[in-house]
């Protein structure tokens, strides 16, 4: 498990991270040249686009999806049948066309779309783009970002060390204070013989001190101070440290990347964890959800004709063959890392969240459109709960629920003893926060 | 109620025991159990001074080293295809039947991601009306049950082996082949089976193999309503009681509100008509005559109950014909004995009887066939066929003949039947002819048992092919005639098991596969396609039958039931002559000084066949509060008479039949003459050599014995022979005392017709105020205030909320050995009281009350417990004949949620406090295990976790391993060692319910939530909602006149209040 850098470990997570930088630097800019490689014709770039848009659910250039690659096509077909059979294929096999026929059968009578709302000029560029489509340079994998952030070091091992100092200093002290005591005897037996030598300037001083204070209240003041330091640190450390797992971001089986899905995407957050307005639980999408896209986009384009390693993983899970487009009866569910994890005893409800309080995903959970990878962004300490159950405001007005509670309140409205009163703000609006309304009472999440 | 009644919970507290003196004075009358703790997971320590600053050392750096580790990786693995009616987080309801006994009562199942975790009553079922028994209710488990077989098994000399089904099948076809051709016979013994489905595969079965027979078995059978039918009129059929319709029930020993056919259907009519809010003077409220000699849950509730030898029951029933005869002007029947009970009891009862003519019931316990003859004489001269007892609507629920099953079991060991299938029946247990059986099946060529589990029967078979788990199982039921309901799977199976009936079409060469699978990619509900071969099967008898649209099966399936319209009921014609019954029934009768045995089913564990069911065998009986053991229950007389008395041990035999060392009962309300022993205790095999469910009670089966057909349940001449040695009892009864309180208040519906606040009219007390008083409209938010009302006078005190409470809330099972120490952790209970009809003038009116010293004020407790003390003593102790004379009531008892609670100022770290909603708030994770709340709590309800009870072996319960674990309720916490715990009154309910009103903006309407034990009762006693909700029903409770609270005088402002408990007696003289 990778967890969060400890703050002492700054400097050595700048020096990883400058030397990374570095590394991805030279990489980006090989990459920049390959890509300037493969350049087009402004008609074939109009072409590419019209293709992404309409051809790709069922077509790609290197390869048999539904319909058949087309990276060659414009070598086998006349132009002026290929704008027919695109535009209305439909027509083009009526009218007999053998060819038109023949492809009909061969794909099993799995009919094309007609595309009729395309004119003729941009079917043109579509076949402009198949004759200057260029296979891509291989990619190279450049790991970069989407590299799980890596940590040397973990709070035990530190923990170890800073107990291994320790002892070390308290070796050494000892071995101090022994040799001294031997000194000490040393010179005592050879203070029989010789005299004493003069005392020394540090010497006095030190006399002068012991005679003023009192050694054990020296002692006792020492310790009471380390003892202090040591307490205090104890409570910071209990407050904010224990079971506190902000900035949780494990590496998940599968790199699934919110900033890509929610952010660049924006695919709504309650497309896959669906339940969250009707549950408890916002529940991890099943991986069928994932399929409903994923069935179509593989990616094969940016890594030579190969899936994705990370949409592989997903195929294994569900056990489907690319190629064949179909499901083996072998499927492994995939094993994700929890990272919001709550004790057994808080009773936490989304739906009463997302869909009674009307609250964002990021309220909690923070700007999960931007993380490459999901990191717990709240502490999910019960402080951090109660301080949104006091700042936050009921609507009693809108929601029929409060229906009863509302009227009460208004019938009191006026009389200023009322313990209602509370509820009012200056100007004579609701103001109730859910903690006035018992929010803060212990069975509303513990039971 | 003129004159103050002293209740009292058991015999040491009324005849103030030394010991209980004692352990009065002690709240917690134990020592902390340090040596225990030490001593806990084999450390094996005698633990002393040093050892406790070594263990204190090490757990200090063992806690440190603990906390260094960061916390463990969890994972989450979401469906790949998630089943589209599975809301992770959220229940799904299924409507299905109960399997738990032939009763068939339909529940709804509730799965939390695919997996059942509780089953109630379905409100649409006419047998359950939405309540469940105990047993019912704890059924449960036995899905998640370690001891159920994993799959297919053969036995090889009592060695249970494993097996496959295809080696099975075959095997178990090629010798069936075999003794068909050679003409053998093949018996099929099952208990009582009304599936239609089911009896059609029988029959198919039957078909293929012409030798088979059909033997219908079951352990408590009714064969003497069946045959005393038969005889007099033709239909051998267990009629329907329609309590609803009656004004007078008299009983002979049916404990119909307990054990008697189909209790929970009886309960809810009984409970129906015994409402008495806004009653007018002629109004009735069904009236109940009890004769018995074990008290029996019915016994406790009845408005008359008088105690008899049921030896002598004839005498008993034929009296009463002739008195009603006399009235009817038709011939008497000439017994050799005519009876009379104290008080003329039977003549009046007549008298009652005849001037309900046709409203009135006349029902029996009794298994023989001659009594039942006579009773259903009594009720021909009373009209009440066609309307109170209908035979043309007749009840399916039990058929089994005891002569059939003894015949067969003489047949088998003399070698007839070549081959056996045993299917839900258990005869080698059960049976008291079960030598005969096991020698019998030696000289089979086959014998196959359907059992889930290797029990006694079982591992004496060829082959074990085990059937689903109802929870697993595709099934229909006829239990009454036009109720028809199905079972559907809430699971698909946990283990490699095989229903029974996928079984015998497969051995009949009819298991056809669907052509196509219904069930295939249909997410958790795609079983093994054996499954869907008898799903097919019903369909097509449902087609057959009438249901050939799908939408009309999926109705019936999805709303559970599908009822006909009913036969109009007919008065049919008598078909035998009573008075040459007259011989048997002299016959039948006990001679006069001879003691009864009187064996019983108890309200949990009832036939035994779920007795490896720990929340049964942990329910208290509603009557001795006795968990884990059957007991020998004594009359005091009897006792004091031998010198017994309780934690003594007695040998009993009759004829050739003993049992050695039984525990003996003291049992207030036992007839004098007889002794009660309950059956389905002493399960041997498999069940009995794990553990904690060693050797559970002992089998009283063996003491049925065979009278003109059937097994009568009572023998006269039973010898009782006190032997040395003590057994402690598991009790929970006098754990917590009554000290002569106002606690529960009765009155009688006389008085009540009067004067609606009969019985609750006690001058208020003065109130004392600890306390500020909490005003919940100035103090908080004033939009809920939940409470509960229990009515008293519905409650009959079978446990179904108890064991129902346990499986909501995650209650830990503590074993016996901790029940013994006070430990049980029930967060509801059912307190008992018992109180003296004061037959014989015995004056306790003053009670157990603190005395009074010379000018009349009250003295300390240890005083006047010294000075009771002295009187009872000077008391003479002979005569105790009239202990067979108790009444009962019965008051749940749990959390009272006081508006000012005791418990909450007392907590030092705020564990314990009140929420706006008028709930008393435990939170666990706060709690530090003081127990200053339970100290100070006065109705001692709060439990206290001793232990860890899960995954911990000293109690290798369900909590015990991972499988039944599958039944904890996800939604509420399982608590750890060293905190307390006690009734939330299902705060997980009411938070669901708020917050799906919240995101649906909508109010929440009444009865929208509802605690556990609500849902469950049978009685419909306990009713829970939104006080401050004008229109809701508990709203209108409290403002009933017969609601009070308990302990009202310590100023508690509880919210949970009861209703006075109305009996249809005379009044309580002054």
């Amino acid at each position: 498990m990778v967890k969060h850098l400890f703050k002492k470990n700054l400097k050595v997570k700048s020096i990883v991270f400058s030397i990374v930088c570095l590394f991805n630097l030279s990489f980006l800019a090989q990459n920049s040249f390959a890509a300037e490689a493969a350049k087009l014709s402004d008609d074939a770039i109009a072409g590419e686009k019209l293709f992404k848009a309409n051809c790709v659910s069922c077509h790609a250039m290197d390869r048999k999806v539904i319909g058949p690659a087309l990276q060659d096509v414009h070598t086998r077909r006349t132009d002026e049948w290929l704008v027919k059979w695109i535009r209305n294929n439909e027509k083009l096999r009526a009218s007999g066309d053998a060819d038109a026929v023949a492809i009909f059968n061969e794909y099993n009578g799995v009919a094309m779309n007609n595309f009729e709302n395309l004119d003729e000029t941009q079917v043109a560029s579509i076949i402009t783009y198949f004759k200057e489509w260029t296979p891509p340079a291989p990619v190279v994998d450049i790991g970069g970002p989407a590299e799980p952030k890596v940590n040397f070091y973990s709070d035990s091992t530190l923990y170890i060390l800073l107990f291994l100092i320790v002892i070390l200093v308290v070796v050494l002290l000892v071995l101090r204070r022994t040799k001294n005591s031997l000194k000490n005897s040393l010179k005592q037996i050879e203070k029989t013989e010789e005299i004493t030598s003069e005392p020394t300037a540090m010497q006095e001083k030190m006399a002068y001190y012991k005679k003023r204070i009192n050694p054990t209240i020296l002692k006792l003041a020492i310790g009471a101070v380390v003892l202090g330091g040591l307490a205090t640190y104890g409570y910071y450390f209990g407050v904010t440290e224990v079971a506190v797992q902000q900035g949780y971001a494990p590496t998940q089986p599968i790199k699934y990347s919110h900033k890509l899905h929610a952010g660049d995407l924006k695919i709504d957050c309650k497309y896959c964890h669906s339940t969250v307005e009707y549950s408890k639980q916002a529940s991890i999408p099943s991986s069928n959800t994932c399929m409903n896209c994923h069935k179509a986009v593989d990616l094969r384009d940016r890594y030579n004709g190969e899936v994705s390693p990370e949409i592989k993983k997903l195929y294994a899970a569900m056990d489907y063959d690319a190629d064949e487009r179909t499901f083996g009866d072998n499927p492994k569910p995939v094993r994700w890392i929890r990272i919001h994890n709550l004790p057994d005893h808080a009773q936490f409800d989304h739906s009463m969240h997302v869909n009674g309080a009307e609250l964002t995903c990021q309220t909690c959970h923070g700007p999960i459109q931007e993380m490459e990878v999901v990191e717990q962004f709240s502490t999910l300490q019960m402080g951090w709960c109660i301080n949104c159950h006091r700042e936050r405001k009921i609507d009693v007005e809108n929601n029929p629920y409060y229906e009863k509670l509302h009227a009460k309140i208004k019938k009191e409205k006026e009389d200023k003893s009322s313990s209602y009163a509370k509820y009012f703000t200056k100007d004579g609006k609701i103001d109730m926060s859910p903690a006035q309304n018992g929010a803060l009472e212990c069975s509303k999440c513990h039971y | 109620m003129s004159k103050k009644q002293l209740y009292w919970k058991g015999e040491d507290e009324l005849l103030r025991t030394k010991e209980f003196l004692a352990s009065q004075k002690n709240e917690f009358n134990e020592a902390l159990p340090l040596d225990e703790v030490f001593s806990e997971n084999n450390l094996g320590l005698n633990s002393n001074r040093r050892d406790f600053l070594k263990f204190f050392g090490f757990s200090v750096a063992a806690v440190s080293l603990a906390a260094c580790n960061t916390t463990p990786v969890r994972n989450i693995v979401p469906y790949l295809v998630k089943p589209e009616e599975i809301t992770p987080g959220n229940a799904n309801f299924y409507n299905s039947t109960c399997g738990a006994c032939s009763t068939a009562c339909g529940v709804t199942v509730k799965t939390r991601e695919g997996r059942p975790i509780k089953v109630d009553g379905n409100i649409n079922s006419p047998i359950s009306h939405g309540g469940l028994c105990a047993t019912g209710q704890a059924s449960i488990l036995g899905l998640y049950d370690t001891e159920r077989l994993d799959g297919p098994k053969s036995v090889n000399n009592k060695n249970v082996g494993k097996s496959d089904w295809e080696e099975l099948d075959k095997t178990v076809l090629g010798r069936l082949n075999e003794i068909n051709a050679s003409g053998g016979k093949i018996a099929i013994v099952t208990n009582t089976i009304h599936s239609p489905s089911s009896l059609a595969v029988i029959n198919d079965f039957k078909a293929k193999f012409t030798g088979a027979t059909h033997i219908t078995y079951d352990a408590v059978s009714y064969s003497g309503i069946l045959l005393a039918n038969k005889n007099a009129f033709g239909k051998q059929v267990i009629p329907s009681y329609n309590f609803d319709k009656a004004n007078l029930v008299v009983s002979f020993a049916a404990d119909f509100l307990g054990t008697w056919i189909s209790p929970v259907e009886f309960t809810k009519a009984w409970s129906a008509r015994r409402k008495v809010d806004g009653i007018s003077k002629s109004d009735k409220v069904l009236k109940t005559v009890m004769f018995e000699s074990n008290l029996s849950l019915t016994g406790t509730n009845a408005d008359y109950r008088f105690p008899m030898k049921s030896s002598n029951e004839a005498v008993y029933v034929t009296s009463l014909y002739n008195a009603i005869a006399q009235m009817a002007g038709q011939t008497q029947l000439a017994m050799s004995r005519s009876g009379e009970l104290a008080g003329g009891a039977i003549k009046n009862a007549a008298q009652m009887l005849w001037k309900e003519k046709g409203n009135s019931m006349v029902i029996s316990g009794s298994n023989d066939a001659n009594i039942q003859a006579v009773i259903n004489g009594i009720n021909l001269m009373l009209n009440n066929y066609g309307s109170t007892i209908d035979l043309d609507n007749h009840s399916n629920q039990y058929k089994g003949i005891d002569s059939d099953m003894a015949q067969f079991a003489t047949d088998l060991s003399n070698g007839a039947y070549q081959g056996v299938i045993f299917w839900n029946t258990n005869p080698v247990y059960s049976s008291p002819m079960s030598d005969q059986i096991v020698a019998g099946l030696k000289k089979v060529k086959l014998s196959v048992s359907f059992a889930g589990t290797a029990d006694e029967t079982a591992v004496h078979c060829h082959y074990i092919a085990p059937d689903n788990h109802y929870l697993e199982s595709w099934n229909d039921a006829q239990p009454k005639h036009g109720v028809y309901q199905l079972t559907q799977p809430t699971i698909s199976e946990v283990f490699n098991t095989r229903q029974a009936q996928t079984s015998l079409l497969t051995w009949a060469g009819m298991a056809n596969k669907p052509e196509v699978d219904p069930f295939a990619n249909k997410g958790i509900y795609s079983q093994k396609e054996t499954a869907s071969v008898y799903y097919m099967y019903i369909k097509a008898l449902w087609a057959a039958n009438g249901v050939s649209s799908d939408e009309a099966f999926n109705k019936a399936l999805h709303d559970g039931v599908l009822i006909e319209p009913a036969k109009p009921s007919m008065v049919p014609a008598f078909q035998i002559v009573l008075g040459d019954l007259v011989p048997a029934l002299d016959k039948a009768t006990g001679a006069k000084d001879d003691i009864d045995l009187v064996l019983y089913q108890n309200i949990s564990v009832k036939d035994g066949s779920l007795s490896n069911n720990p929340w049964l065998q942990e329910t208290p009986d509603p009557m001795s509060k006795v968990t884990w053991d059957n007991y020998v229950s004594l009359p005091k007389a009897l006792a004091e008479a031998r010198g017994i008395q309780n934690g003594d041990m007695v040998n009993i035999s009759l004829g050739k039949t003993s049992l050695k060392a039984m525990p003996v009962f003291v049992q207030p309300g036992q007839s004098n003459g007889t002794i009660g022993l309950a059956v389905g205790y002493g399960r041997t095999g498999k069940i009995g050599e794990k553990g904690a469910f060693e050797s559970i009670g002992k089998n009283a089966y063996p003491f049925l014995r065979l009278n003109n057909g059937t097994y009568s349940t009572v023998s006269s001449g039973v010898k009782i022979e006190k032997i040395d040695g003590n057994y402690e009892l598991a009790q929970t009864q006098t754990h917590h005392s009554i000290e002569g309180r106002d606690i529960v208040r009765e009155t009688t519906l006389g008085e009540i017709k009067e004067n609606p606040k009969a019985g609750n009219d006690k001058p208020s007390a003065h109130l004392y105020t600890l306390w500020d008083t909490k005003d919940y409209k100035k103090d908080g938010a004033p939009n809920h205030h939940w409470a509960m009302a229990i009515d008293l006078n519905a409650c009959t005190g079978c446990g179904s909320c108890v064991v129902s409470c346990s499986i909501e809330n995650n209650v830990p099972v503590v074993g016996r050995a901790e029940v013994r120490r006070r430990r049980e952790m029930h967060w509801m209970r059912i307190d008992r009281y018992f109180t003296f009809e004061n037959i014989n003038n015995t004056d306790y009116s003053e009670g157990l009350a603190f005395q009074k010293d010379n000018e009349g004020k009250h003295v300390t407790k240890e005083k006047g417990l010294k000075e009771l003390d002295k009187i009872e003593k000077a008391k003479k102790v002979s005569d105790f004949t009239h202990w067979e004379n108790v009444k009962v009531v019965h008051q749940p008892m749990m959390c009272q949620h006081c508006g000012q609670a005791p418990c909450e100022t007392v907590c030092p770290v705020l564990a314990t406090t009140h929420s706006s909603e008028g709930l008393n708030q435990m939170t666990y994770n706060r709690c530090i295990g003081t127990k200053y709340c339970a100290n100070n709590c006065p109705y001692k309800v709060r439990r206290f976790n001793w232990f860890r009870y899960n995954d911990n072996d000293r109690f290798d319960f369900h909590f015990n391993n991972d499988l039944g674990k599958m039944v904890i309720n996800p939604d509420v916490t399982v608590r750890t060692r060293g905190v307390m715990e006690k009734c939330s009154m299902c705060v997980q309910s009411i938070q669901a319910g708020k917050i799906k009103a919240k995101r649906e903006r909508r109010t929440l309407s009444d009865g929208e939530v509802k605690t556990a034990c609500q849902r469950s009762c049978p009685a419909n006693a306990i009713v829970f909602g939104d006080v401050n909700d004008e229109n809701s029903e508990v709203h209108k409770l409290f403002k009933n006149e017969r609601s009070y609270r308990v302990l009202e005088e310590i100023n508690t402002q509880t919210a949970v209040k009861y209703l006075v408990k109305v009996r249809d007696t005379e009044k309580v003289e002054a």
